[in-house]
This record gives structure tokens, C-alpha cells and sequence, in this order.
């Protein structure tokens, strides 16, 4: 339907049949009037709740003390959330700038002006919302778990029973977090005598993580053979200076665990979905794709501001709600 | 004109209506006759230049409130609200700081209504954020933002950016804890911007830390700069939403 729809107005087109005057209401008195009504009402409300619950007001600043945890306004809080589980700048600031983006391009994406103006207006919206909210929320709760890495203490416990000095295995150290990739994970690969991959000692392998945190960049002057060397660029304006990577080195476990596996993430997630919807035979358009990535975006900035605001007790750990130490 | 149009009535009403509405004085203020009459009802919208925002006719649906739930102009009532409140708050606050967190304490105690005011102002700049998300879910929601619509959601989504700006400015003007450290959170964020996170940090705050040059840009910003960039871009809205044919509604 949806398409014969687009096929007959085009792309384009603005243009709609004049209305009936019997489907016209004069604004004064029938819209001015609930506006009016609905400004009484909010007024009212309003002072009411002003009367009855006050502003918070702690203790004069200071940047000597400092409260744990520390919180961002609850608007920000979901990218505080996101700051937890990848690098600063991926979490705070590119993530956030395109979901602003994405948002804003909605409609150049989606250019059929078919079924505007009513709630859900393709025949599946329903469904793809809900399922859209139910796949962001478990997904968003379940890394949160993940991430947090309780099950560990779980696990360890219940099998400590049986065996009481058992530990988690080191290879099994990227199911108990994600930073456990760059810290807890230990195996090496063997490297013929003859290759000479970096600076050091060869001792027969490459091990994980402590020989693949220093791979020198493309362009890197300060690694590698002599005649791969040279000074900082002096000549250079400041600016320029700052823009090339002269003594860039890769960590590429850090890398991997605060970049790599986190735009995976957010990106392979949203196509899991519109896949999935897809194959199941919901989404048909651009319109039902973007209902499906809007919603995951709403829920997901939802929850990361629940779990933010409401479970991050000292040190940012998850805790109940109560848990969460009373700031003054 | 309308001066012939009088409510039928007993002569003495007739006579008060002649006397307060058709005088000179009156009608040099609103041209327009009584509303009483769809010419004039229609009158008093186009004439009015609050008022003139409105088209002077609309379509049926478009009052229903499970259509809009009146989002977008409750936002709009939390600016104007925000305004008039802020502008009370700014009677007695200095942004120094100084001063600023003793007048925050001093408005809770000291001053008549002082609590309300700062109440009203704090519960309804998160009202505006959350309606604001709302409205924005019922925009999406609708396919309202479908052709020819799209400049007018790019807008919105400009608004949004700027109400948050709006709110987390106005979060470091109490200077208390709460405020300095919700603030030094959001400008480590800022200062992870690739590439120029530094200077873009330094630029926000004045300073390498939350103190009293950030208190000031954030004051300046808060009172002035980002309602003056609001109020031009809510402008371009409200037009835009008149320009492109109304409120979107089945074609």
C-alpha cells in the first residue's frame, strides 16, 4: 500500500486537497481556548509541586571535596553511563554527536510523506516499537551486566564449593568484562627466530597483551631501525604540530576494548535488528527501519539515565537504589 | 467596521457594551469587534500579534488533544514560564562566586516567594526537558516530520540541543555541590572532543576548572545568549510549521 501511495503524490509534493468547511474549526474560540486551559492546568501544577517539593541545595562548592560519586545532570547521566564501558571521547562525545545526527537526518532519509499525521502509521509500527524496545532494553540492561562482571563473583562462588581453589581461567577472561580483554587475558603466538618484530628481547612469541601495546603508527618517527627515525617536526606550525601523530603508538588491547568492540557494538546492534525485522517480514520501508532505530535510540538513552541516575552508588559501582550514598 | 454589532439584550447592557468597547480608547487597542462572530473571531487571531502564530481556521483533528497532547506548546509555556521566573531569580542573584551560593540560600530564606520562584524555575526547566523529548516522540511517532516537514524536524532537533545547553548552563548558577560537579562531569566530556577536546574546554569554562570565569560564561550564556538563540530558532519553528500547511495530519 505504502508504495502505490508514494509512486501517486511523488517525493515532493506538498500539495493536499483543500478541505471541507464543515471540517474546520475556528481558532478562537476552539483552540486558543484549550491552549489557555492547558496553561491554567500546568500553572496550577506547577506551584503546587513548587510548594510542596523544594530545590535541592547542597553544601557551597568546592572542587576540594569531591562527592562519590559524582553525577551529571540526569540528562547527561546515559553518557556518564557510556564513559564506564568505552573510551572518553566515544562515549561522551562521538557517540552522542551522531545520534544527534542520525536523529536530524531522519527525515532526508525517509521521503515518502505517506501516512503522516497519525499515530503509527505503517501497519506493522506497532509491532516494530515494541519489539524495538524490548531487543534495545535487554540488550542495554544484559551489557550493563556484563560489563559489570558480578557473574564472575557468582560463578566463582557456587564452583568454589565443589573445588575450593578454582578461579576463572585466564582464557575465558573476555566472558567477566570487556576491560578483562585488556588485562586478565593472557596467550601468546609463536614467532619464528628469525623475524624480529619489535625493539625487545625475542623470546620466542608474541604474548598477549604486553607486546601489542606499543605498535608504532604509519609515520611514527621514533620507532623501528635507525633509518626509520627521525626529529620531531619543529618546523611545523604549532597547529600542525598538534594535528601529526609524530610519536603515535597504538595500544591495541586498550583499542580494542575502549574503541573497537564499542562501535561494534553500537553499530552491528541497530543492524541486528533491522536484519532480524527484516527477515521476520516487519519492516518494509525507511519509514519502519527509522521507527526501529528511534525507538532503540529512545529506550537506550532511557535506561543508560535509569541505570545512571538511579544504580550507580560510590565509584560508580551498580548498586540498588538505595544503595546509592546520599550526597549533601 | 464592526460597529453595528451589539449582543441582543436589555438596553442598559447594550448601552455598557457601546460604552466600554466601542470607545475611542478601546478600539484604537483592539480593531476588531467583540469575537462573537466567525468574521470577528477570525478577526481577533489575525489582528493579534500573539495570537497571529495561529492560522484563524483548522482542520477538525488537529484539536483533539490525543493528537499533538498539546507537547510542543507546553514546551513554548515552559520557555515563557522559565522567563518570567528566571527573570525574577536574576533580581537577587550576583554570579560571582562569592555571592552566588549565599544568594541562592538567602532567596530560600530571606526573600517573600523567593522558594517558589526557584522552585517553579528548577521544576519546570525539567519539565522543558522532558517535554521536549515528548514532544519530539510525537512528532516522530506521528510521521510528522515526513515532507514537507524535514527543515522544520532538523529545527526541533536544533531546539533540543540548545534546551539541554539551556538547562545544563543554568545547572552551575547555585554554586553548590551539586552544581560544580555535575558541571566538572559534563566539561571532562567536553574535553574529550578529538583533536581540539583542550581548547574547547578551556573556551567553555575560562579557565582550566570549574571557577569564577566559568561561573560567569555559564551566568551570560544562561540569562541571555542561549534564550536570545532559542527564541530565534523557535521563531523559524512556529513559521515554518504555518509555512509548511499546519499541523501534519493524513493526506
Amino acid at each position: 500500500m505504502a508504495v502505490d501511495a508514494k509512486a501517486v503524490t511523488g517525493t515532493s509534493s506538498s500539495l493536499r486537497p483543500r478541505r471541507e468547511r464543515e471540517q474546520e474549526l475556528l481558532v478562537w474560540p476552539d483552540l486558543v481556548f484549550i491552549e489557555f486551559i492547558a496553561a491554567v492546568v500546568f500553572t496550577l501544577a506547577f506551584v503546587i509541586l513548587s510548594t510542596v517539593i523544594d530545590a535541592p541545595l547542597l553544601n557551597e562548592a568546592n572542587l576540594d571535596i569531591t562527592p562519590n560519586p559524582s553525577k551529571a545532570a540526569w540528562y547527561l547521566v546515559s553518557l556518564q553511563e557510556l564513559l564506564l564501558h568505552m573510551h572518553p571521547a566515544l562515549g561522551g562525545v562521538i557517540a552522542p554527536t551522531f545520534a544527534l545526527i542520525i536523529l536530524a537526518v531522519i527525515p532526508y532519509a525517509d521521503r515518502s510523506n505517506d501516512g503522516q499525521g497519525i499515530w503509527f502509521g505503517t501497519p506493522n509500527a506497532v509491532k516494530i516499537t515494541l519489539f524495538s524496545a524490548a531487543f534495545a532494553s535487554i540488550f542495554t540492561v544484559g551489557m550493563i551486566l556484563y560489563d559489570q562482571g558480578r557473574h564472575v563473583n557468582v560463578v566463582t562462588n557456587i564452583v568454589q564449593h565443589a573445588d575450593k581453589d578454582w578461579q576463572w581461567p585466564g582464557y575465558l577472561a573476555p566472558f567477566q568484562n570487556v576491560r578483562a580483554i585488556q588485562t586478565g587475558w593472557t596467550w601468546s603466538v609463536p614467532v619464528p627466530e628469525a623475524a624480529q618484530l619489535g625493539p625487545g628481547e625475542h623470546d620466542g612469541a608474541l604474548h598477549w597483551p604486553e607486546d601489542f601495546d606499543h605498535i608504532p603508527m604509519p609515520f611514527n618517527g621514533t620507532s623501528g631501525p635507525d633509518w626509520m627515525r627521525w626529529g620531531p617536526p619543529d618546523f611545523l606550525p604549532g597547529w600542525l604540530q598538534a594535528l601529526y601523530w609524530y610519536d603515535l603508538n597504538l595500544n591495541l588491547p586498550a583499542f580494542i576494548v575502549e574503541n573497537f568492540i564499542p562501535v561494534v557494538v553500537m553499530v552491528g546492534l541497530p543492524a541486528l535488528l533491522i536484519v532480524t525485522m527484516r527477515k521476520m517480514g516487519w519492516v518494509h520501508t525507511v519509514r519502519d527501519g527509522s521507527i526501529a532505530i528511534f525507538t532503540g535510540m529512545m529506550v537506550v538513552y532511557f535506561i543508560l539515565t535509569i541505570i545512571g541516575a538511579g544504580f550507580r552508588g560510590a565509584g560508580q559501582d551498580l548498586v540498588l537504589p538505595w544503595d546509592v550514598p546520599h550526597i549533601d | 467596521m464592526s460597529v453595528s454589532e451589539q449582543p441582543r439584550g436589555p438596553k442598559l447592557t447594550a448601552w455598557l457594551y457601546q460604552k466600554l468597547f466601542h470607545n475611542y480608547v478601546w478600539r484604537s487597542i483592539f480593531r476588531s469587534g467583540y469575537p462573537n462572530t466567525p468574521r470577528n473571531q477570525m478577526l481577533a487571531i489575525a489582528t493579534n500579534v500573539f495570537l497571529h502564530l495561529h492560522p484563524t481556521r483548522l482542520h477538525k483533528t488537529h484539536v483533539k488533544i490525543t493528537h499533538t497532547y498539546c507537547l510542543g506548546g507546553l514546551t513554548f509555556f515552559f520557555f515563557l514560564s522559565l522567563t518570567v521566573t528566571g527573570v525574577m531569580l536574576m533580581f537577587y542573584y550576583v554570579p560571582s562566586p562569592e555571592r552566588a551560593f549565599s544568594d541562592v540560600a538567602a532567596l530560600e530564606t530571606n526573600i517573600r516567594f523567593g522558594m517558589l520562584m526557584r522552585n517553579l524555575h528548577r521544576w519546570m526547566a525539567h519539565g522543558m526537558v522532558i517535554s521536549v523529548f515528548l514532544h519530539m516522540m510525537r512528532v516522530f511517532y506521528t510521521g510528522s516530520y515526513k515532507p514537507p516537514r524535514e527543515f522544520n524536524w532538523l529545527v526541533g532537533v536544533i531546539l533540543l540541543t540548545l534546551t539541554l545547553a539551556l538547562s545544563f548552563t543554568g545547572y552551575l548558577l547555585p554554586w553548590d555541590q551539586l552544581s560544580i560537579w555535575a558541571v566538572t562531569v559534563g566539561m571532562n566530556m567536553a574535553g574529550t572532543v578529538p583533536l581540539m577536546g583542550q581548547q574547547t574546554q578551556f573556551i567553555l569554562l575560562g579557565g582550566f576548572e570549574v571557577g569564577d570565569d566559568a561561573l560567569i560564561r555559564f551566568y551570560t550564556l544562561h540569562v541571555i545568549g542561549l534564550p536570545l538563540l532559542a527564541a530565534i530558532f523557535m521563531a523559524v519553528h512556529f513559521w515554518r510549521i504555518r509555512r509548511d500547511g499546519g499541523l501534519a495530519r493524513p493526506l
